[in-house]
């Protein structure tokens, strides 16, 4: 198991939180959380060890697109970069659903 | 399948079943509710720890679900799912009881207690079981089997328990897996890796023709709805936990020496008429029985020597006005997987059927009067079998913690003392559904959810990093001092071990023993005294911490 933490410059900030996703094996969950602070700030507990620049890409990529300003947390049990973006962006079409 | 309801993760589940926008879920993803025991051994938690609460309507009634993410560690209880279930239950009854009626459902999909949190596990499971019991006097507790880890462990003692049972057919029932079975009793008893013999066994199509589950529907949202309104609607309960005339006269036609096929099972069942079983109390005997330490303290407190039973695996007797059951070991005992005092099916049937007289007995008598029992806690663990797994062991168990759960809801002050091993459905069935734990401060007392050899191979560690675990997380451990930091005994008498028959040993015991139902005068006939005592409370090994956290929040929200 492996703690990382990464800031992100952001722009977008959400209203309300949103889950998705479950610790499944080669699944992922994601928790974003409104903030009060000028950045986002991500928490990711992986399974996974070893694999933080493969994560520095895939956020990297996502907040280029999404710039979403909130608390993020993750627990991953061994995702592989394709389903992580595709829980970060169902979180994202989650949050519009709501608004 | 367009509409399928197996496919679903637990949250989903629950949002399914209810009407759409009647929802709230409670303690939920956001709460922040993590197992603090989890992080500590390398494992990445859930934010809900695999457990979703969602009060809501279904067709119109209140209804409150309790899912379990089987996807997630395997659907494990610890803790703090543990907790989130309990105390859901616990609002569910008291709502009842102050005249609003609601209605739990609770969907399995879990392998039992969770062995990364192995003692808390236990725990809150026996406290499951007693809130279940208590519920089913107000309402229905309906419980769904789905499928994909389907009912095993500790969990299936609760579905034994529960009113009406509802699954698909792409779920299996047991109380152990088949892999634990290989584990202890050898690839002879149970090959792990015969798929076809696992499902044909334990699959939900052989289950309900043997009454193990009560409805198979398609995996169909819907088909879930309409069976749970009818069975709300016609308060169906099939009082699986008090079959045991039925299963004791099966037992007595059975020839445990020869193999027994599924065929060969469907035909014994079909046959079988239930003929009433009373065990008559331990005389003394001309012959010594085989050595253990329930036995030895069965004994010393009961004052029968060399005590003699028509059960040879059960003692029970009454003395100074309490009623003593211990259950032992037999060398030549008839079925061979009890032998050394585990609880079979024949065990947890035959206690539950002492406990079912006892209370009959003593029905009418007002609560100060009902006979106190003394749990006597010596069970290395239930039994390992093929046939115990065909035959349905987990009903066995679950009729023994029913008995001794409605004794002490009915009045009864029930006290387990444990001066042998209590460990995992053994103890489940034999010791935790009492209100007050007396041990010996003994290390060779085994308590835990499962032999190391078997927790190492389920878990997927090595025993080294089994025993590297125990350090950080008490509930891990395997002895009985650990055991008490999580506050769950009343008290741990020092200087007397299992083995002991000297004078002062039995006056220490007695009166250990009688400081711990003198307790009971006036104090809740429920479980609570194990996480609201000090040790609980502020214990430094961690006691029952998360337990009142989520117990406050839950209390909050709901």
């Amino acid at each position: 198991m492996e703690k990382m933490h990464f800031n992100y410059a952001a722009t977008q900030p959400i209203e309300r939180p949103v889950h998705i996703g479950v610790v499944a094996s080669g699944d992922l969950e994601v928790i974003m959380k409104p903030t009060d602070k000028k950045e986002s700030e991500l928490n990711i507990v992986t399974g996974s060890d070893g694999f933080k620049e493969v994560w520095q890409n895939v956020l990297n990529r996502f907040f280029d697109r999404y710039p979403l300003l909130a608390d993020f947390e993750i627990n991953d049990f061994g995702a592989t970069p394709g389903v992580v973006n595709l829980r970060l962006t169902q979180a994202m079409e989650a949050l519009k659903d709501e608004q | 399948m367009s509409n399928s309801f197996v496919e679903l993760h637990a949250r989903q589940r629950a949002e399914a079943l209810l009407d759409a926008g009647s929802t709230r879920e409670l303690i939920g993803p956001f709460d922040n509710m993590i197992s603090p025991h989890l992080e500590p051994q390398n494992i990445v938690p859930e934010a809900d720890d695999g457990i979703v609460v969602m009060k809501g309507q279904l067709n119109q009634k209140d209804t409150v679900i309790i899912a379990i993410e089987g996807a997630f560690q395997g659907g494990g209880i610890g803790e703090v799912s543990g907790a989130k279930i309990v105390s859901a239950l616990e609002h569910v009854l008291a709502d009842n009881k102050a005249g609003h009626k609601e209605y739990p459902i609770i969907i399995l999909d879990t392998g039992g207690v969770r062995l990364q949190e192995a003692n808390y596990g236990l725990l809150s499971i026996s406290e499951i079981h007693n809130m279940v019991i208590a519920l089913k006097q107000y309402v229905p507790v309906i419980g769904l089997v789905p499928g994909r880890v389907g009912s095993f462990g500790g969990m299936s003692i609760t579905n034994a328990l529960l009113s009406y049972v509802i699954g698909t057919d792409k779920a299996r029932i047991g109380l152990n897996g088949p892999e634990v079975i290989e584990q202890e009793a050898g690839v002879k008893e149970w090959d792990s890796s015969d798929k076809n013999l696992i499902w044909n066994t334990l699959g939900t199509k052989q289950r309900q023709a043997t009454g193990i589950i009560d409805e198979v529907v398609d995996d169909d949202v819907n088909a879930f709805r309409t069976a749970i309104t009818a069975a709300i609607d016609e308060n169906k309960d099939s009082h699986r936990d008090q079959r045991g005339d039925f299963y004791l006269s099966l037992l007595d036609q059975l020839d445990p020496s020869q193999p027994l096929d599924i065929a060969g099972y469907d035909q014994l069942f079909k046959q079988v008429v239930a003929k009433p079983h009373h065990l008559a109390p331990a005389t003394s005997g001309s012959q010594p029985g085989t050595k253990s330490r329930g036995r030895n303290w069965f004994e010393l407190l009961t004052g029968i020597k060399n005590a003699h039973s028509d059960v040879p695996t059960v003692l029970h007797a009454q003395a100074d006005g309490r009623e003593y059951v211990a259950i032992v070991p037999a060398e030549d005992n008839r079925f061979p997987r009890v032998r050394h005092g585990e609880v079979g099916l024949q065990e947890g049937y035959t206690v539950a059927s002492v406990i079912n007289d006892l209370i009959a007995a003593d029905a009418d008598k007002p609560a100060a009067e009902k006979t106190p029992i003394v749990i006597v806690v010596d069970v290395p663990s239930q039994a390992y079998g093929y046939k115990e797994e065909l035959i349905g062991i987990h009903m066995s168990l679950a009729s023994a913690a029913s008995a001794y759960a409605r004794a002490r809801q009915a009045g009864h002050k029930v006290v387990s003392f444990i001066p042998g091993d209590a460990v995992s459905g053994g103890f489940l069935a034999q010791g935790l559904q009492s209100n007050r734990l007396v041990a010996l401060d003994d290390l060779d007392i085994t308590i835990q959810a499962m032999s190391k050899a078997s927790s190492a191979r389920i878990t997927q560690r090595t025993i080294a990093e089994l025993e590297e675990a125990t350090k950080h997380v008490p509930a891990m451990a395997y002895d009985i001092e650990n055991y008490q930091k999580l506050g769950s005994l009343y008290n741990l008498i020092k200087g007397v071990k299992g083995y002991d028959s000297d004078a002062n040993a039995v006056a220490t015991v007695k009166a250990a023993l009688d400081d711990a139902f003198k307790s009971l005068e006036d104090a809740p006939a429920d479980l609570s005294f194990r996480y609201t005592n000090d040790i609980a409370v502020n214990g430094e090994g961690g006691g029952r911490k998360a337990t009142n956290k989520v117990r406050a929040l839950m209390d909050q929200q709901w």
